[in-house]
């Protein structure tokens, strides 16, 4: 316990000792932090909206009202066979104007004209596919069945190809964000590792009469190798502290932005369910990139 | 007890560093050991503090037999013997109570202990009263009397002391031979390294002569001579 104190008490000394490179190397890691918080939060953000989207995006196909209960359960059969389908739900006239009435204020009055003058909304199949990027394809596979003469239209062919263009940039959109962040958030952790190990490394040098007094009077390995992971680790949680005091203050003025224009709403409220999550992983980040590239420099620059 | 039998250091570029050499010191001897620069003196108290390894030959100390010791147990062995240079090797930032302290720190000792220990050893070798200075504020001889708190801070065994008079005037190289003279009567062992020859001949103690690598001579009571 003594030992522990000590090898603490003697990490923090050397931060001090050190003042320059000790806040060069606490700014990457703040830098770092963020960057991964910044690329986190984008990518939790478009992948939420990108659900959203898709979630819209199934197909809906629309029947004729002269169609048979006997041609209904055979197209419903054969649509589960189609390729790219993973689910086929049947709403009935009487479904669509119960759903109707339910959707809205708005909704209700409309269904009630609407049953007023005998329910003239058609029955359907929704449709849920495995891979909404097909969707022209399973679209015209359906066209093409045997049994789809009382198919009067689909929610495709209204929309022509808008919506899967829209699908189309999300994916290209959240791709090239993840791709981006990952891309930087690695530049930046080696930059991180890099300085940290740097700053080690002059540890190393400017203490090294220290260390071998140390060694002369018998102090263990692990006694002399202490105080650099608790520096290393240090910068980590000082980067941390740093990184959450610019990240909340931060995220409160822009907040109504993100939720106004963009609707990042949820996101956020994910972010503000998961501070402790997020806050300690930040933590763990940060010391884990202090410690490893502590530890490297020490197998380089310290022989015991 | 330390026992060095046919020990030989051969560097890769072939020097030969020390050749074949057996010694044998008691407890509580008082040995000194002479030779010109390069002659194996350094060598000797690296191979003693295992800082190197011996490429042939064995070395004792204690019960401790130096081949099979753990690589984990070095600092322990370190902690039962005390050494002291020519250059003192203290550090600057720290005061004559924390450099004798940084001994026992290292060795997980708690600090009511070192409270207690520390100024007791500053009495010994006469650092009571500079106690609170820095080296820097410290002669040559309170520098090296520092030094030698700290060596004897952990009660060690055996004490070495390499060329501890090199840096220091006649007045205060005498004052630390009388000190590492008190500190072997008090029943520690003490391995001397000078080149001293006035010191040497004064002594009256055993002489360890190394040339080139080789013991030529070991008297009970010894000489300086080269």
């Amino acid at each position: 316990m003594t030992t522990l104190l000590r090898i603490i008490k003697t990490g923090f000394r050397n931060i001090f000792r050190n003042a320059w490179l000790s806040t060069a190397a606490t700014a990457i890691m703040v830098v770092t932090l963020l960057i991964m918080t910044f690329f986190a939060f984008s990518t939790i953000f478009v992948n939420t909206q990108l659900a959203q989207v898709r979630e819209k995006i199934d197909l809906s196909i629309f029947l004729s009202d002269d169609a048979t209960q006997a041609q209904i359960q055979e197209l419903q059969a054969k649509l589960a066979t189609v390729e790219n389908v993973s689910s086929v739900t049947l709403v009935t006239k009487a479904d669509a104007l119960k759903r109707l009435e339910s959707s809205s204020e708005e909704g209700q009055k409309l269904a009630k004209s609407a049953s007023d003058i005998g329910n003239p909304l058609p029955a359907s199949f929704e449709v849920k596919l495995i891979n909404i990027d097909n969707i022209s394809e399973t679209n015209s596979n359906i066209r093409a069945l045997a049994e789809a003469k009382i198919i009067t239209d689909t929610s495709f062919d209204n929309r022509d190809d808008n919506r899967k263009g829209v699908v189309e940039n999300v994916i290209r959109i959240s791709n090239s964000v993840s791709r981006i962040g990952l891309v930087l958030s690695i530049v930046f952790l080696i930059i991180a590792l890099l300085i940290i190990f740097n700053t080690i490394r002059m540890a190393i040098f400017t203490r090294r009469e220290e260390v071998e007094i140390m060694k002369l009077v018998g102090a263990t390995k692990w006694f002399i190798r202490g105080p650099f992971l608790v520096e290393g680790a240090l910068y980590g949680i000082f980067g941390a502290i740093i990184s959450l005091l610019v990240l909340i203050p931060f995220s409160r003025a822009v907040s109504s932005f993100l939720i106004e224009k963009l609707g990042a709403g949820p996101t956020l409220e994910y972010f503000v369910a998961h501070f402790w999550i997020i806050a300690s992983g930040m933590f763990g980040v940060g010391i884990l990139i202090g410690v490893i590239s502590s530890w490297f420099a020490l197998i380089r620059y310290l022989k015991l | 007890m330390i026992l060095l039998d046919r020990v030989s250091v051969m560097y890769p570029n072939k020097t030969v560093a020390l050749s074949g050499v057996s010694l044998h010191i008691n407890p509580k001897e008082f040995v000194t050991i002479v030779g010109a620069s390069g002659a194996g003196k350094s060598t000797l108290i690296r191979l003693l503090i295992k800082e190197e390894v011996p490429t042939s030959g064995k070395i004792i100390v204690g019960s401790i037999d130096y081949d099979t010791i753990d690589k984990a147990n070095i600092p322990h062995l370190r902690r039962r013997i005390g050494v002291v240079f020519q250059d003192f090797k203290l550090l600057p930032n720290m005061t004559v109570f924390e450099n004798v302290a940084f001994a026992l720190e290292v060795s997980g000792v708690s600090n009511r202990e070192i409270k207690r220990a520390v100024p007791k050893i500053l009495q010994l070798v006469g650092l009571s009263e500079k106690m609170h200075s820095y080296p820097s504020e410290l002669s040559g001889g309170e520098k090296q009397r520092t030094a030698i708190a700290r060596a004897l801070v952990r009660n060690p065994k055996i004490l070495i002391a390499d060329e501890p008079t090199g840096n220091l005037d006649p007045k205060n190289s005498w004052d630390i031979i009388e000190l590492l003279l008190k500190i072997n009567r008090f029943g520690t062992t003490v391995l001397l390294t000078t080149h001293n020859k006035e010191i040497v001949d004064a002594l009256k103690k055993r002489v360890v002569t190394i040339n080139r690598g080789r013991i030529i001579k070991d008297e009970k009571i010894g000489k300086y001579s080269l």
